[in-house]
């Protein structure tokens, strides 16, 4: 179906926050699913994928070197954050290694806003995967098939000068029933269940609005 | 150099401290760079041009319309289905699953299959779904005793009661207006660079503005079934006064909170008017009398502002006499030499209640068009990386901002019951934002992130373990519930007007503070709170209908005098 890129925002991030990620990174998850679905990837997918691996993921233990998590499985909405939070050192020439990264699409809108801030573009590689992103624009080519790997054992993020075939985004995304069933089912664990004081009370009805 | 030209003003921006608390924002007037306002100009100055292609609608009031509003380079239709709606499913704001009529605004010319999609969705509105060819969705109800009472009076070959009118001041009020790719529209994104839609709201506007019109027809439209021959046109003049009411409850309190760095932009912009105003050395007599003239339609606008809310009631008794005071003060003093507005505004500041000073500062603005309103083209946010943190910020920069921002929030004692009593949550009924007791009710596991004084506060106990040369994404990785926090406090580095700077948790919290802000920027009048949380507006009341417009006065939210 077609939604609006606010519709998979506002979703993706109740379902980030609903599957128990604070509210910063739920609204940078939010985010990152809209900035993917734009560019016809499945952001959706990848978030749902990765919120369903539970608690066995964590974020970089440091920012020096290549980054990993302790748990052994690197959290990419985390780590993607970081990501972006440093995105000085990518202008410097860096070149970051991500280690054992989980859903590793979903790194790759931060990459993009990096290189929005540094003004220059970043290339994200995994698993024969290649991805180019000005921050706004994007080319990705020579999928081995699926981008939506569930599991990479090494993201590469760095500088690139290549600008070729970028692409701009769409102002729509399309998510199978199936997944944005799912992004629901975590997003309803963020709405209080319904109660009389909460209906009275909460919203101040129970004053007729007959005039 | 021209005056005119003078946008660097000698007088200083009113500082934040002083403009963000809920008591001031809650005292806010509408002023001409209000959201209608900035329509109602455009439509006139670009002579936009408006059709009715379709008004098919029985005797019963069911049916469907389309009003079509020509910009000089493209077409908004505005498709509305008229129901028979029985009275018992008039009921409840909250609970409602019917309306007397529902909308949607097509961009362009819909087809007859458009339509037809349209109305097998919007009637249901939320339990529907539109496309991106829709800006818009929304309903509106009756007033049953305004509408009952002008069908009757005109069917009967009578005009109703001026007085009457101006009672309930609308005859359709509506209780949601969805845009931003709401249930399926098109985003903002998809038409935020079309010049008519750079200011916020727009398209909003836009649906109000033409829903008003069609339920004037409407009502017409009955009141000549009724009458047959007998039947008389309502007189314009009446009709003018009549506005659009608005329901509005809590989901547009968390929107200020959410859109900190739009909202930085309202406040600033509107602050940068005043700043200007109040700059100049001197003023026209045409300048000085059109304040003048105009301070006494809103001392009339002030008189015909009805509330029953003990706290409304509170406001108005203070507000009509300070506006009395204002226009005997303004009688004996001279408007013309020696920065005539700061001194105005100054012995106001010190005379005068807060909703008298907001009063005041927007109809200030009124005669100086030309030095304000391009300050209209800042109101969006098109700061695309506004949600991006700078991770290479150290911790000592971060706690320098808390310092200045939050400096209000670090002496609350947040651990104290009254200063934490409520919390904001999304009820899963109507997934929309609502307001409870966090000691009574079990809703704090559900709190939504509406606080942003006393997470800063807590930021800033986190912080003081940290080395502050350290930068504040170490910080982050290791606490990464503090994100939305530093988010917020670098927003409001850069953005002055950013934040509210009141506990908007406390026990004594007025929700209905943060809406009448939201609202007066939209340039609705008469707020009218039916609780703490709700407050009932009217919207274009004494706007120029479409056929007015080319004629029509810039300063129509002041009620002419009689």
């Amino acid at each position: 179906m077609s939604y609006s890129l606010n519709e998979i925002e506002a979703m993706a991030k109740k379902a980030a926050r609903g599957a128990g990620y604070a509210w910063g990174p739920a609204e940078e998850a939010g985010k990152a699913v809209r900035w993917l679905e734009s560019h016809a990837l499945s952001g959706a997918a990848a978030l749902v994928g990765h919120l369903n691996i539970g608690d066995i993921d964590g974020p970089p233990t440091s920012l020096q070197g290549d980054w990993s998590s302790a748990t052994g499985v690197l959290c990419p909405l985390t780590s993607g954050a970081a990501l972006n939070d440093c995105a000085e050192q990518l202008a410097d020439g860096h070149i970051q290694r991500l280690l054992d990264v989980d859903h590793p699409l979903l790194i790759l809108p931060f990459a993009a806003w990096a290189a929005l801030h540094i003004k220059a573009p970043i290339k994200v590689e995994w698993d024969g995967v290649r991805a180019t992103t000005d921050g706004y624009r994007l080319r990705h080519d020579a999928l081995n098939g699926d981008p939506n790997h569930r599991r990479a054992a090494v993201v590469i993020c760095k500088m690139d000068n290549a600008t070729d075939d970028l692409r701009a985004p769409a102002l729509r995304g399309a998510i199978s029933k199936d997944v944005w069933q799912a992004l629901r089912v975590f997003a309803h664990r963020t709405y209080a269940p319904a109660s009389e004081a909460s209906r009275l009370l909460g919203a101040g009805a129970g004053v007729s609005d007959n005039d | 150099m021209d005056r005119r030209a003078d946008t660097s003003p000698s007088i200083p921006l009113r500082p934040p401290a002083h403009m963000m608390r809920l008591a001031r924002l809650g005292s806010f007037h509408q002023s001409r760079l209000s959201f209608m306002r900035i329509l109602t100009r455009r439509m006139k100055r670009e002579a936009w041009t408006f059709t009715r292609p379709v008004f098919d609608i029985d005797a019963n009031g069911v049916g469907h319309a389309v009003y079509a509003a020509h910009t000089p380079d493209r077409t908004y239709s505005l498709v509305a289905f008229a129901h028979d709606l029985p009275a018992d499913k008039r009921s409840d704001r909250v609970i409602a699953e019917a309306w007397d009529s529902t909308f949607a605004l097509f961009d362009g010319v819909p087809t007859e299959a458009d339509i037809e999609r349209l109305r097998a969705n919007v009637p249901y509105q939320e339990a529907g779904r539109v496309t991106e060819s829709e800006l818009s969705l929304s309903r509106a109800n009756r007033s049953v005793r305004l509408w009952e009472y002008m069908v009757s009076c005109l069917a009967e070959g009578r005009q109703p009661e001026p007085a009457e009118v101006t009672k309930v001041g609308y005859l359709m009020r509506t209780t949601a207006v969805y845009g931003s790719g709401k249930f399926g529209a098109a985003d903002r994104e998809a038409i935020a660079a079309r010049p008519e839609c750079n200011a916020p709201f727009q398209i909003e506007m836009l649906s109000v503005y033409l829903t008003r019109t069609y339920v004037r027809d409407l009502m017409q439209h009955m009141a000549n079934a009724r009458g047959g021959a007998k039947a008389v046109t309502l007189n314009p003049k009446i009709a003018r006064a009549m506005g659009i009411g608005n329901s509005t409850g809590l989901g547009m309190a968390p929107f200020l909170v959410n859109h900190p760095e739009l909202f930085n932009n309202w406040i600033a912009a509107r602050e940068a008017a005043i700043a200007r105003v109040r700059s100049l050395p001197s003023a026209r007599a045409s300048e000085a009398q059109l304040f003048r003239d105009l301070l006494a339609r809103a001392i009339l606008s002030a008189s015909q502002w009805q509330s029953d809310h003990p706290v409304q009631v509170e406001k108005l008794a203070a507000l009509r006499p300070d506006l009395d005071h204002l226009a005997a003060h303004v009688a004996q003093t001279d408007l013309r030499g020696n920065m005539p507005w700061n001194r105005l505004f100054d012995w106001a500041e010190a005379n005068l209640g807060v909703d008298a000073q907001e009063c005041l500062a927007s109809l200030m603005l009124e005669p100086y068009g030309g030095l304000v309103d391009d300050l209209t083209t800042q109101m969006a946010d098109t700061n695309t990386e506004g949600f991006r943190i700078d991770g290479t910020m150290t911790i000592g920069a971060v706690q320098q901002i808390l310092t200045q921002v939050y400096d209000w929030a670090l002496d609350i004692d947040w651990s104290a019951k009254d200063n934490c009593a409520r919390a904001w949550y999304v009820s899963e009924e109507k997934l929309e934002p609502r307001l409870g007791e966090r000691f009574d009710e079990p809703i704090a596991n559900y709190e939504q992130p509406l606080a942003p004084g006393r997470d800063a506060a807590a930021l800033s106990v986190a912080l003081t373990t940290w080395d502050a040369s350290k930068p504040v994404a170490e910080f982050l990785l290791a606490q990464p519930e503090h994100r939305h926090t530093v988010r917020r406090a670098q927003i409001a580095a850069r953005a002055p007007y950013a934040e509210i700077r009141d506990n908007t948790i406390g026990a004594d919290l007025m929700p209905i503070d943060m809406l009448r802000c939201k609202l007066s920027f939209f340039g609705a009048s008469h707020f009218d709170p039916r609780s703490d949380r709700w407050v009932r507006i009217c919207m274009f009341g004494n706007a120029p209908y479409p056929e007015e417009l080319a004629t029509s006065d810039d300063h129509w939210p002041y009620p002419v005098l009689p």
